[in-house]
Parts: C-alpha cells; structure tokens; sequence
C-alpha cells in the first residue's frame, strides 16, 4: 500500500512552505493551533507584546488573519506562559518563559475574536482581535491533505472503538444464547446491533465479510432455508421469527470470529479524503432507497432504533468533514447541516414517548417522507466531492 | 472494495503538483489515531484513579491520600500535551500556587497542587473536601471533552517536545510537586508520554532520518537509565531530594537535548 502514498521526499519542501499553512475561517479550532515550532528570540514578529507583573502591553491587538508571529517579553518577576485563547481551547502558548527572556510564537490565525493571557492566571487578560485578510481567505479556501489528517485520524479511532465495542456487544449475545435464555439474548441483540450500524458506511464495503454478517434473507435463493444465511439476521430470525436460542449458538460464534475479523480489517484500511468525503452520501442513499421503503429487521422490527444509529454513524462523518468545508463552501456546509436535522427530526418525529413503535407500525406516507429527507441528505452530501475532493 | 478510491486518490496526489508538495503523508493517520487512543486509555485510568483518591480525602484517611496522589496524577502528566488544550480545566486542575497573586491562600488555588498543599504541609485533609470534589468533577469533564476532541495533528507530534520542555522547565527544578516531593514520578510521566509520541512517529522517519533516531533513541535510553536508580520496588519513586546533583545534571542534558531534537520532528513530518 505505501504505493498510494505521496513520495517522502516532498515532505522536505514542507516546512519551507510552512508559511502556506491553511486555517478554515471560523471552522474548528484545530486548524487554528499551528504551534510554533521553532521559537527564535530573535526573529522579526509582527508584534511584540510585553508582559508585566499586572498586565501585557499592549493589552488589546488587532492584527490581519493569516500566519502572524508575536514576540513575547517577559518584564515580570516570574515566570510566565503566554496563550491565545479561543474561548476555554489554547489556540496557541509559549510556556515557560524566564524572567527577562522573550520567545517568539507563529501562530496561523482566522479571523474572530480571542483572548491573551497576561502573567498571573488573577491577571486580567487582554484581547485579540483577529481581522479578514486575502492570506486569511486564502488559507482558508484551500484544500489540502493536512486538513483531512484530523478527521481521516479521528474516523479511524471511531472506527477501532465501535467495532471493539462491536466484537464485546457480540460476545454478550452469544453469552446468552448459550445460556438459552431467549428474553436476554433478544435484548442483547438489539443491542449488538447498534455499534455495527454506526460504523456501516465502511463496514458494509468489505464485501465478504459482509455477506456472511450481514446477508438478508430475502435477498438469497433459499430465503431463510438457505446455507448463506447467517449473521444478525439468522440470529434475529431465530431469536424473533422462531422464538428460540435452538441452534444457534454456532451462528454467533460464526459472528463473533467474522466481528473480530472486520474489527481487525478496520484498523488496518488506510482511508484516504476522497473515500472519506464519499462515505456519508452513499449511507444516506442506502438507507433511503433500501432500508426505509422495505424495512431490514423483518423479525424484530426494531427498525427505527437502528436508523437511528446509522444517521449517528453518518453524523460522525460529516461532523468530521463540516469544518474543512466551511472554509470552502460555507453554503454548502449549511445545506448539509439543514438536511442532516430535517432528517433527524423525520425520525425522531415517529417515537412514541421515549420508544420507537416497531416498524410494521410505520405507515407507507411516514416511510416516503423519511425517505424524501434522506435523499436530500445523500444529495447534498454528494456535492463534497468536486467541492473537498482531493482528486 | 477499498483499494480503488485509495489509487485513484494516489494519481490525483501525484499529479496535483507543487500546490500538494508541502502536504504531509496518509501515513500520519496511523499514529496520530493510536496516540488518540492512548490518550483514551490514559483518561479512562484517571477517572478511575481520582476517584479512588477523592474518596480517600473525603473518608479522611490521610496516608491512603497520600499513597495515591502521586500515582494519579501520572496518568495526566502522560497526556499533558493534549490535557493543556483545555485552559479553564488545565488551570483548575493543574496550576501551582506561583500562578496567583496569594499564592497558596488565594481562593482560586485548586486542584491537585492545592490537595497537595494540604496533604502534606498542613497535614490534613480537612478542608479538603470541597477541593476533592471539584477535581473528580473537572477530571470527568476532562474525560468527555477529550473523547470529542479531533487531536490537531501538530499539537500531537509538537507534544514530544512539549512535554521534555516541561520537564526541564519544571521537574528537574523540584518546583512542581514541591509539597510532596513526588517530582520524579511526574518526569517519568512525561517522559513516557513524550516517548509514546516519538515511539508511533518513528517508524515514518527511522529509514531517512537514521543519524537522528540513533541519536534520540541513546538520550531516550540514557534518561531511562538514570531515572531507573531511582524506582521504588513498588513500581514509584523516591523523594526527589534523593536526586543526587551528579544525576540532576545528566538529566538536565539529557532531556535539554531531547526537547531541541524533538522540536524537529514536526518539521521532518512535514507538519512544521
């Protein structure tokens, strides 16, 4: 695989182009805390700020977006740490700073407000006033790699956590299926359930494991007869269809060994932007077109709790993608975030109480219109991909 | 399944050109998502510890207070770089009485140094409780907003360095746990923490980078050498007026080096 990746030798040009590091306008803070690395008392800064025994002076700075430097003086007594603060996240600091000393800190800064410390924590602290600037702009409607290391390194740790928690959820159920007690192990699978869902948009591309987790009956020539159906919906079927744990403790463990194959293959996909930005959208238009309209869990019909947890796991995604957008297409990140609640609210709108009625219980006119918000949803998910794309 | 987004994504990067040649490698992810994970565990280990030291002040039970301050707070030194994000919680949580106008009698002086404060130089836990409660409080909340949190990738590798300078800064002085005298169980914490770090890069830069990997591996080594004299059988440390001046000054060279070499890295991984 080290094939698909771009050669090492670029990385050499990396720092001399440091300077073009990005920032998404007003997005997450992480794009913000380009910490210096290197701190040069004696490099030129755009502003040099002198901290006291009471006070910074200046104590209120207003400087252009974009990668600016402070030169930090400590004329105190004490030690000291400067920072920029947005509200309680450390955007950037300097620690440690003797008596005397200075140190320079680069920071890439968009434009918004912030707050600088000033010495002591009882100090009042003084203001940042970050103002728009073509550099910032630039910055920020820029679509790099580095933007994506955040949340391609986020995904994966979801990924390895929920398709543990997968594995674990699993291994409950078939606990209770050798233990023959059918109440527990129908409520251990509606449980096992919900880690699998969230973390669909991957999962169900790894085809083979997939036909054997998750294959429906409906979809094979012998339906529930036929030697290929195995996974959840075998146990479902058994659990709900047949009202028993007879036979079935080979099929969990069958899913168990296949959950902790999946969960291993999971660690080890390298996921790339473009793979990433597509995962959303192709959820999204899988449940509208197949799942919704049709139902999945014909047995157990507890259908609803499980889009729920698919439109959690699509939530995560575009949680993830949402920030680098906004710097791009700010219209577009709010036309995904309009779609993603009208969905939610579809959904949340047929819960009766705190729980969802089973889905034979969901009128066809319910389906479509939940269906029609999950299309909106897929489409404007889609139009990432020429937006963020790498490609 | 996988492979054909990650090929056409390959030739998109190799033919973008110059605009993508200052973009760090997909190799990045690996690490950067298992450092998250070990952040995970590390807080995970904190809530539980705390709870356990909270409840020993609130039981008044002095010398088991005593016992656990130092082992709980290793799991925050470890995170240090990634738990100082957070400045309302970093404060309330971690600040030395030297941060405020009084002192240790300022009333916004809480925290572990504060129970530190009490435990050992007032010899009591009384009054302590309300102090207990805020740090159980703000280490859950810590919890949850790490476990939220998508790691700046900068701030990861930056971390290394971050946390030998702290140590230089504040261990090899004595100045952090200067109550209790557990300073040596704070500085392996973060050399672990630091060492973590550089233990997931290091495979991205070992084949290009082979002088300076020799050279950060050996002062790694030769700090773990020297801190080993001073492990308890328990698994802890001694005083740290145990430190022998001889030792203090290996030390200071040792993690001096390592902090400047260390600051390199994000540069090598194209995250300067």
């Amino acid at each position: 695989m080290t094939d698909t990746h771009p050669p090492r030798t670029g990385l050499g040009l990396a720092v001399a182009a440091a300077a073009m590091l990005v920032v998404a306008g007003g997005g997450a803070f992480w794009y913000a805390t380009q910490r210096n690395a290197a701190a040069n008392p004696e490099a030129p800064a755009d502003m040099t700020v002198s901290v006291g025994a009471e006070t910074c002076d200046p104590r209120d700075i207003t400087v252009p977006g974009g990668n600016r430097s402070f030169r930090i003086v400590n004329a105190s007594d004490r030690p000291i740490e400067w920072e920029i603060l947005d509200g309680v996240m450390v955007v950037a600091e300097r620690e440690n700073i003797a008596p005397g000393f200075r140190q320079t800190l680069t920071v890439q800064l968009a434009p918004g407000d912030y707050a600088i410390t000033c010495g002591l924590l009882s100090n009042p602290r003084g203001t940042l006033h970050v103002t728009p600037s073509d550099e910032a702009a630039v910055a920020a409607s820029e679509v790099t790699l580095r933007k994506f290391l955040g949340p391609l390194s986020e995904y994966r740790v979801y990924l390895v956590l929920q398709s543990a928690k997968a594995v674990k959820a699993a291994e409950a159920l078939r606990e209770a299926i050798a233990a023959g007690d059918l109440a527990a192990a129908q409520a251990a699978w509606k449980a096992a359930r919900i880690p699998y869902r969230q973390i669909e948009p991957l999962a169900s591309r790894m085809a083979d494991l997939e036909n054997a987790i998750d294959p429906n009956a409906v979809y094979l020539a012998g339906q529930e007869g036929d030697p290929g159906f195995t996974g959840y919906h075998r146990l479902e079927y058994g659990l709900f269809g047949q009202n028993s744990t007879d036979g079935l403790a080979p099929v969990a463990d069958r899913l168990v060994a296949d959950l902790t194959d999946l969960s291993a293959r999971l660690k080890a996909v390298e996921i790339d932007p473009a793979l990433l930005i597509g995962l959303p959208g192709a959820m999204a238009g899988q449940l509208a077109t197949a799942h919704v309209p049709a139902g999945e869990n014909r047995y157990a019909g507890n259908d609803l709790d499980e889009l729920q947890a698919s439109l959690d796991g699509i939530g995560k995604l575009t949680g993830l993608l949402r920030p680098v957008l906004a710097g791009v297409d700010p219209g577009l990140e709010g036309d995904i975030g309009a779609a993603q609640d009208k969905a939610e609210r579809d959904l949340a709108s047929l819960k009766q109480g705190d729980a969802w009625p089973a889905y034979d219980q969901v009128t066809d006119d319910r389906r479509q219109q939940l269906a029609g918000s999950l299309t909106a949803l897929q489409t404007a998910l889609d139009r990432m991909q020429p937006v963020i794309g790498i490609n | 399944m996988i492979s054909p987004f990650l090929r056409s994504t390959a030739l998109g990067l190799a033919l973008a050109g110059p605009a993508l040649a200052a973009d760090p490698s997909l190799d990045l992810v690996g690490p950067l998502s298992d450092y998250k994970i070990f952040v995970a565990e590390n807080t995970a280990q904190l809530v539980s510890d705390a709870e356990a030291f909270t409840a020993a002040i609130k039981a008044g039970d002095l010398d088991k207070a005593k016992a656990l301050f130092a082992p709980t707070r290793t799991s925050y030194e470890r995170v240090e770089p990634i738990a100082e994000l957070f400045s309302d919680l970093d404060v309330s949580i971690d600040a030395r009485a030297d941060d405020y106008e009084k002192a240790e009698q300022d009333p916004g002086f809480t925290g572990f140094h504060r129970i530190e404060y009490g435990l050992w130089s007032e010899g009591s836990t009384q009054g302590l409780e309300g102090h207990a409660d805020r740090l159980l409080a703000d280490i859950r909340e810590l919890d949850s907003r790490i476990t939220a949190l998508t790691f700046p990738p900068e701030v990861v590798v930056g971390g290394a360095a971050v946390l030998m300078e702290e140590v230089a800064a504040t261990k090899i002085s004595g100045e952090e746990d200067r109550y209790s005298r557990t300073d040596l169980w704070d500085f392996d914490a973060n050399f672990e923490g630091a060492e973590k770090i550089y233990t997931l890069f290091r495979p991205l830069i070992a084949d290009g980078e082979a002088d300076f990997v020799a050279k950060v591996d050996g002062n790694f080594q030769a700090v773990r050498e020297v801190l080993a004299k001073y492990e308890t059988p328990e698994g802890g440390f001694v005083s740290y007026e145990e430190l022998t001046d001889s030792d203090r000054n290996i030390l200071s060279a040792k993690v001096n080096t390592l902090a400047e070499d260390l600051a390199t890295l994000r540069g090598k991984l194209g995250l300067g």
